[in-house]
């Protein structure tokens, strides 16, 4: 299932065997269905996310007293909201804002939780057992009260989420990658690396790490659909970026209070291009995890 | 198996203390100002600082910690800043309807869930369990933000069938208050189901397989007493595991669902408790779920390792 | 129009300098009946007596006669308990420390002032107190009480109650909300019983509308009996009132009985219920389900479905709610009044109106002085938008391609998307407003310069409640030692007209004045005030005789329902 389970010959060996698994690797994923679907839909929003504000003919920013909460109609294909702002331009623009928090949140969650994995699973003792105990006091609460106290405490903002998120998952990737590094610690170019005299550090970041790569990517891959997931919610309860930025979670929030009135449009397609996102996240994930560890 | 138990728990403390610590530290890193947040922007600056000396703010930290932790464990979780009474009612009441929610949550998604799996085993491979597999996996992926406008947007705006504000009107009948919490209760079915039904179908195809079963129905026992004898008891004590390491996100879902809804459940408390720096409450609700997580899990340790053997003999050692 | 000058002349004889003057505008046709009816309450003319000199005037019909609400054409029915919805109050009921809508009209359903401010009638009418009367100097207010009016508890209101109360209110040590009324007005050494019926306020300084800050605009001001602990009071809502305490449950909602011993006779009521929201769509989805039968008080963003529809009787109040965009006058480039007057002219303020308020509202022009004062200078031309003359004033003070400045405020009612629109106007001149939406506790913040977005920020957007009379918001954000000005606007002319208006106690002394006012500030705009928001109240047509108030409180001692 894992790099373990791979026969050890050398450490040469090993690395060739690494790159081989690659080029197969990439060809399998092509080929599930379950990727190509998620893979294209993610292409869409990135492309909007890239592209948007040159794609769409109103600007998302463009008000328009006159033309307030008005339904979907041939001059606006997603309606307008209570400023007269084009609906379909600020879905569209507002994939720029998730696409570029996710990520990086999550980026920062597999730095963090890869090095301390590192150090968790490398040293084992004292210091696991310990940094062990203050992990499960983080995992004692749900990523959304977290991110409240986050928020509070550092003020609501897109700086603010990525830290909290990527605060969060530092202990989740890291229990995982430390599982890897115990595996891998007891092989023999590890031993050889400390028969050479090399320092932990080198150990660590160089032979060790690059061997435990495929679970770090597929924990960065799934935690990124968890991302996509937190940051809205954290947006829409109002602890994340503040008007009047196009944003899919912000936007829901400011306008849900009228969909009584009867203006659905104005939260629906918010809803759905979410919902896609974080499908097609999650397809994508799914399909690198099916190859990477079948 | 007393001493697990014993080791869980002492785990438990001492992680809900570490939890006390960076919640009560983080909330008195805050900018805002509690007295001046009671009186309101407008009330003249002596009165305001009266309020934080009657109030303590103005005491160092630690002392404050020292006084609120030591209150809390007696049950005294303070005085909320903005509404000047008795926090600890406040939070219990919360905690009271929120688990109203999650009850009707439950009660919904476990006979679902068990069902859904059962019928995907007995139809293993076919079509039928994959539907159900690909619909439960992805339902759990869906934000409770997302469902639950579409569920407001359908049910409660355009076919106008359920109410969607989950608070009932004060008095209401039980039938009434039920009526409320269908829709809130659906995002969070949608987060469980996929994982109860897929323990559910995991247990019974196991379950199938077993020598027991194959014995049983080799002596010509109907599939159906087979059922519900024996594979709905071994799917039952499972699906309780998944759900209670599911309660994280169950809350985090609450908090999403009883601010669209409008419910005065933990999770709406808490956010209002943190827009209005009222940290009394803030951290009291904080902590309360910590408890309530801890609970469920530890009960979930123990229901997980009375079902499986191996532990349980590795405790007794 | 025939006058009966003899009875007139037989009139003015019995009456004050002050008084006749007022006469002589309504005869002169310089004030209008209802303003007559208006000033002539708060200097203590008795409905009555204005009834026969309106008469007197050749004006048939007097509009003061009845005190209470809405017209009807049905006779009132006895019974029933009205269910209310309205906003959470914030905090604990505590009358010294309420400072929220919802708190507020808690405080008004068991409690009374001495003055009534009836806001559809725009008339001050005697509530605990049946006359009142000013010092020549305007200095010393004489308030004469209403005998027999019994506490909840039985106790006999008296002038010790009356004292008692204003003595807490306008104590500094004693931390209350009104001292943001009372500070510079009232100290508690200038709370004087007279006699058990006669309570006298000596002031600080002169001040014409001092009647207004013991009335029901003072939401605080509620009558307590002698020595009670106002911390207390949320457990009995001891008052004088129409209502008394059922139950009061926090988060949830209230519930009162009718006072068979009120004074002003047994409510029609049995009682009324009133059920607690957070925000305002579930007390709209409330009403049109049937769960209440009205609404204390709602904003027009999200309740389209309300006022398009027929099936509610909507009242509607001219009120002083605003909101306020101050610029920092002592940071550049907001130095320079021509900059600030192109922000002013850049903003499209009808549009505003109709698009955040759906229409109810009126113009706001750069100063507190609203439609609702009858004090305000009409003549005063109103300011509308000018792209070019903004354009135009920006080149001239050296900032021809326009520059950024940052606009922080409040996560409140409309104000987000009003900052938006704001936002999107002055781009128009090329003036680039970065927003900051703050949670209302992080604006506010210690509320003290140096320690408050709201205060310190380069440009700030803050909403305003109703008030009776602009003293308040004339004083606190514009004059020179205000503790509210965000624009640090300090302007000799302005502080001295500020004063000379205050102190004046006739009616067409003010206008001039806030004509010189108004005009000054046009000059200087060191504030944009865009509206002034209509209060809103929804009932069934079921409902009659409420008579709802523009700070959002509404009394309930003559509504019935059919």
């Amino acid at each position: 299932m894992s790099i373990d389970a791979m026969p050890v010959e050398s450490a040469g060996a090993v690395k060739s065997g690494q790159y081989e698994l690659r080029g197969e690797m990439l060809r399998d994923l092509l080929r599930s269905k379950t990727f190509r679907v998620g893979a294209a839909i993610l292409l869409f929003w990135i492309i909007a996310a890239v592209l948007g504000s040159t794609l769409v003919p109103q600007g998302p920013y463009a008000q328009n007293l006159n033309a307030i909460n008005q339904a979907p109609s041939a001059a606006h294909w997603f309606g307008t909201d209570q400023l007269g702002r084009d609906m379909f331009a600020r879905v569209i623009v507002g994939a720029r804002d998730i696409l570029i928090v996710a990520p990086l949140a999550t980026l920062l969650g597999t730095v963090l939780g890869t090095a301390l994995g590192l150090m968790m699973g490398y040293f084992r003792g004292r210091t696991d057992d310990v940094i062990s105990r203050f992990v499960e006091a983080f995992l004692a609460l749900p990523v959304v009260i977290i991110g409240i106290l986050g928020v509070v405490a550092l003020g609501p903002s897109n700086g603010t989420v990525i830290a909290v998120i990527g605060v969060i998952f530092t202990p989740l990737i890291a229990r995982t990658v430390r599982s890897a590094v115990l595996l891998e610690r007891e092989l023999d170019y590890v031993a050889a690396a400390r028969l050479r005299g090399e320092g932990a550090l080198y150990i660590m970041f160089v032979e060790i790490l690059p061997n435990v790569l495929s679970p770090i990517m597929v924990e960065f891959t799934v935690r990124l659909g968890y991302a996509v997931f937190a940051i809205v919610t954290l947006t829409f309860l109002g602890f994340g970026i503040q008007p009047p930025s196009p944003n899919w979670g912000l936007d829901i929030a400011t306008n849900y209070g009228v969909v009584a009135a009867g203006y659905w449009w104005e939260v629906l397609f918010d809803a759905l291009a979410i919902a896609t996102l974080v499908v097609a996240v999650n397809l994508v994930a799914n399909s690198i995890e099916q190859v990477i560890e079948p | 198996m007393a001493i697990f138990i014993l080791k869980r728990v002492g785990l438990a403390l001492i992680t809900l203390w570490i939890l006390s610590v960076i919640v009560f530290f983080v909330g008195q890193v805050l900018p805002g100002d509690p007295g001046r947040a009671i009186l309101g922007p407008l009330a003249a600056p002596s009165a305001v600082h009266a309020l934080d000396q009657t109030l303590g703010t103005n005491r160092p930290v630690l002392t404050q910690y020292w006084s609120w932790i030591s209150h809390f464990v007696r049950g005294d979780m303070g005085k909320s800043y903005s509404y000047q009474t008795a926090v600890a009612p406040l939070v219990i009441k919360a905690l009271g309807n929120s688990l109203k929610l999650a009850a009707v949550a439950f009660v919904i998604v476990v006979p679902l869930g068990i069902f859904g799996g059962v019928w995907a085993a007995l139809a293993a491979g076919k079509p039928r369990d994959r539907i159900i597999s690909v619909v439960g996996l992805s339902s759990t992926v869906i934000p409770e933000l997302v469902s639950g406008i579409v569920l407001i947007l359908v049910f409660g705006i355009a076919l106008n069938v359920l109410p969607i504000s989950a608070t009932a009107p004060p008095g209401a009948s039980i039938p009434t208050q039920l009526d409320h919490l269908i829709l809130p209760a659906i995002p969070l079915v949608l987060i469980l189901f996929g994982y109860i039904e897929q323990m559910a179908r995991a247990g019974t195809i196991e379950a199938l397989n077993s020598d027991y079963a194959r014995t049983a129905v080799l002596k010509g026992l109907p599939r159906r007493t087979l059922i519900r004898r024996h594979i709905l008891r071994n799917s039952l004590l499972p699906t309780i595991t998944v759900v209670a390491t599911q309660v994280g996100y169950l809350i985090g879902g609450l908090v999403v669902v009883e601010t669209l809804f409008r419910y005065q459940g933990i999770g709406s408390l808490i956010v209002t408790a943190a827009n209005g720096k009222d940290f009394p409450m803030l951290e009291a609700g904080i902590l309360v779920i910590g408890v309530a997580y801890m609970v469920a899990t530890l009960v979930a340790d123990i229901l997980y390792s009375l079902l499986n053997p191996r532990i349980r003999y590795q405790a007794a050692e | 129009m025939a006058r009966d000058t003899r009875k007139l002349d037989g009139i003015r004889d019995r009456r004050s300098e002050l008084e006749n003057h007022y006469i002589d505008e309504l005869v002169a046709g310089r004030i209008s009946r209802r303003d007559f009816v208006r000033k002539g309450a708060v200097i203590g003319m008795s409905s009555s007596l204005m009834g026969v000199i309106l008469a007197a005037c050749g004006n048939a019909n007097s509009s003061s006669s009845s005190s209470s609400a809405a017209t009807t054409a049905s006779t009132p029915k006895h019974g029933g308990t009205l269910r209310l919805a309205q906003q959470a109050p914030a905090a604990a009921v505590n009358p010294l420390t309420v400072a929220d809508s919802g708190g507020l009209n808690m405080l008004a359903q068991t409690g009374e002032f001495l003055i009534l401010d009836n806001n559809q009638l725009l008339t001050l009418q005697p509530m605990l107190a049946t006359s009142w009367k000013a010092s020549a100097s305007g200095a010393v207010w004489t308030f004469t009480l209403r005998p027999g009016v019994k506490f909840h508890n039985g106790q006999t209101m008296t002038a010790k109650d009356v004292v008692y109360t204003f003595k807490q209110l306008s104590d500094p040590k004693v931390a209350s909300n009104a001292l943001s009324t009372f500070t510079g007005v009232l100290t508690p050494s200038g709370v004087v019983e007279v006699d058990s019926m006669t309570v006298a306020f000596h002031l600080e300084a002169p001040n014409g509308n001092f009647p207004y800050l013991v009335s029901s605009d003072n939401y605080n001001a509620i009558i307590v009996p002698d020595g009670t602990d106002f911390a207390k009071w949320q457990s009995t809502f001891i008052g004088t009132g129409p209502f008394t305490l059922k139950s009061y449950t926090q988060n949830v909602g209230a519930s009162f009985l009718a006072n068979p011993n009120y004074w002003g006779g047994k409510p029609y009521l049995d009682g009324t219920a009133f059920t607690f929201y957070t925000s305002q769509p579930p007390q709209i989805l409330a009403l049109q389900g049937g769960q209440v039968d009205g609404i204390v008080q709602f904003t027009a963003q999200g309740a389209q479905s309300l006022l398009g529809s027929s099936n509610y009787n909507i009242i509607k109040l001219k009120s002083a709610n605003h909101r306020e965009l101050s610029m920092r006058n002592d940071q550049a480039p907001f130095t320079d009044a021509r900059v600030r007057q192109a922000v002013a002219y850049a903003l499209n303020r009808p549009e505003m109106i109709s698009a955040l308020l759906g229409g109810d509202g009126e113009l706001g022009n750069d100063s507190p002085f609203g439609p609702r004062f009858p004090s305000s200078n009409t003549s005063v031309p109103q300011r509308a938008q000018n792209l070019a003359l903004a354009k135009q004033l920006l080149k001239a003070a050296g900032h021809a391609n326009g520059f950024s400045a940052p606009l922080v405020t409040e996560q409140y009612q409309e104000i987000p998307a009003l900052a938006q629109v704001i936002k999107a106007d002055l781009a128009k001149v090329g003036i680039t407003a970065n927003l900051k939406i703050e949670s209302q506790t992080d604006y506010y913040g210690k509320a003290t310069y140096g320690n408050s977005d709201w205060l310190d920020s380069t440009m700030s957007l803050v909403d305003y409640g109703d008030r009776g009379v602009p003293n308040v918001y004339l004083e606190a954000p514009l004059t020179s030692n205000g503790p509210w000005n965000a624009a640090r606007f300090k302007n000799k002319t302005y502080d001295s007209l500020v004063k000379q208006y205050v102190a004046a106690v006739d009616l067409s002394t003010q206008r001039t004045i806030a004509g010189k006012i108004e005009t000054l500030l046009l000059a200087q705009t060191p504030i944009v005030i865009p509206y002034f928001i209509d209060g809103l109240t929804a009932t069934t047509p079921s409902v009659h005789g409420v008579n709802p108030t523009s700070i959002s409180a509404i009394y309930l001692n003559k509504a019935y329902m059919s």
